[in-house]
């Protein structure tokens, strides 16, 4: 069964656009992944690049197997009775890339098990760790800088100056010790 | 039967080699293959990806032969690799089909496994 030229460019046309979606990014030229970016500056950036090699070999075969392939469909889909226009539509709609790849559907699988193991007491452990390893860090350094600086008689005559060095360092500590504890519970969640 | 797509997606890459291993086809042919088996629910788009993927996973031979409508058509034959990942696709099911037997006759008792 033949079709109408009208219909045959349509799906050379849908073949080429739609069937480099099937490809990875190393079957493709650079062209190739550009066209793909491009979305709505498609046709423009084409008619640009036209002249030079836009094509991989790989993205020429995929084009023609899904011209095929979508021809087999249509003729199947006619011969049960459906119009050229309606076949066309529907097997353009069932060929249309979905993002399924094993990438996607790797990433989609870990989202989920991260949102279905999340749990808030997690979270308010590991604040609860920074915040006390921060008061501590803070205490422990200050008092270490206050009794070196000279105690309380040499407080105010630049003494204050070890006791805030020693909090500074012992707020860093804190904050130290809290990244270890947060990434110990995180690893105890994988 | 209705809905079985989620089903399948497990196991259809293991039908179609089977249809393969059977001799020489073309990719639409292995949906009218499915359609004719009763697996109607089957999206065309998903079958077309499929072979796209054992083309690219070096599971299948191909010879091109000239077609009516124009490019050459592909048809696809299995290799030494495709077969052993046949091979190993009926052992998995053995074992899980076997399993889902015991699971579903045996009543419930827990020491079958």
């Amino acid at each position: 069964m033949s079709f109408s030229r009208e219909i045959q460019e349509r799906i050379n046309r849908f073949a080429k656009e739609q069937s480099q979606n099937y490809l990875q990014d190393a079957e493709m030229t650079y062209m190739e992944k550009l066209r793909k970016k491009s979305g709505q500056t498609k046709r423009k950036i084409d008619k640009q690049l036209s002249k030079f090699k836009g094509r991989s070999n790989q993205g020429r075969e995929a084009q023609d197997d899904m011209i095929l392939y979508m021809s087999d469909y249509m003729n199947d889909l006619m011969s049960q009775g459906l119009t050229e226009q309606e076949a066309f539509n529907k097997a353009s709609e069932e060929m249309k890339f979905a993002s399924n790849s094993e990438q996607s559907e790797d990433l989609n699988e870990r989202f989920q098990q991260y949102y279905e193991t999340r749990d808030p007491a997690d979270y308010e452990a590991i604040g609860l760790f920074y915040g006390g390893f921060l008061f501590l860090g803070l205490g422990i350094g200050g008092l270490i800088g206050f009794l070196t600086g000279g105690g309380y008689e040499a407080f105010f005559d630049r003494g204050w100056i070890d006791t805030a060095i020693g909090a500074g360092i012992g707020i860093i500590i804190g904050i130290g010790l809290g990244q270890i504890t947060n990434a110990i519970i995180a690893l105890k969640k994988r | 039967m209705d809905n079985l797509s989620e089903m399948l997606k497990g196991v259809l890459e293991g039908i179609v080699l089977e249809i393969i291993s059977r001799g020489e086809i073309y990719g639409y042919e292995i949906v009218k293959y499915l359609t004719q088996m009763g697996f109607e629910g089957i999206a065309e788009g998903t079958v077309y990806a499929l072979l796209m993927r054992l083309e690219r996973n070096r599971l299948v031979n191909i010879v091109k032969k000239p077609s009516e409508i124009g490019p050459p058509r592909k048809f696809y034959t299995l290799n030494e690799q495709g077969r052993e990942k046949l091979m190993s696709f009926w052992a998995k099911w053995d074992f899980l089909s076997s399993r889902i037997e015991i699971l579903r006759n045996d009543g419930g008792s827990k020491h079958e496994f």
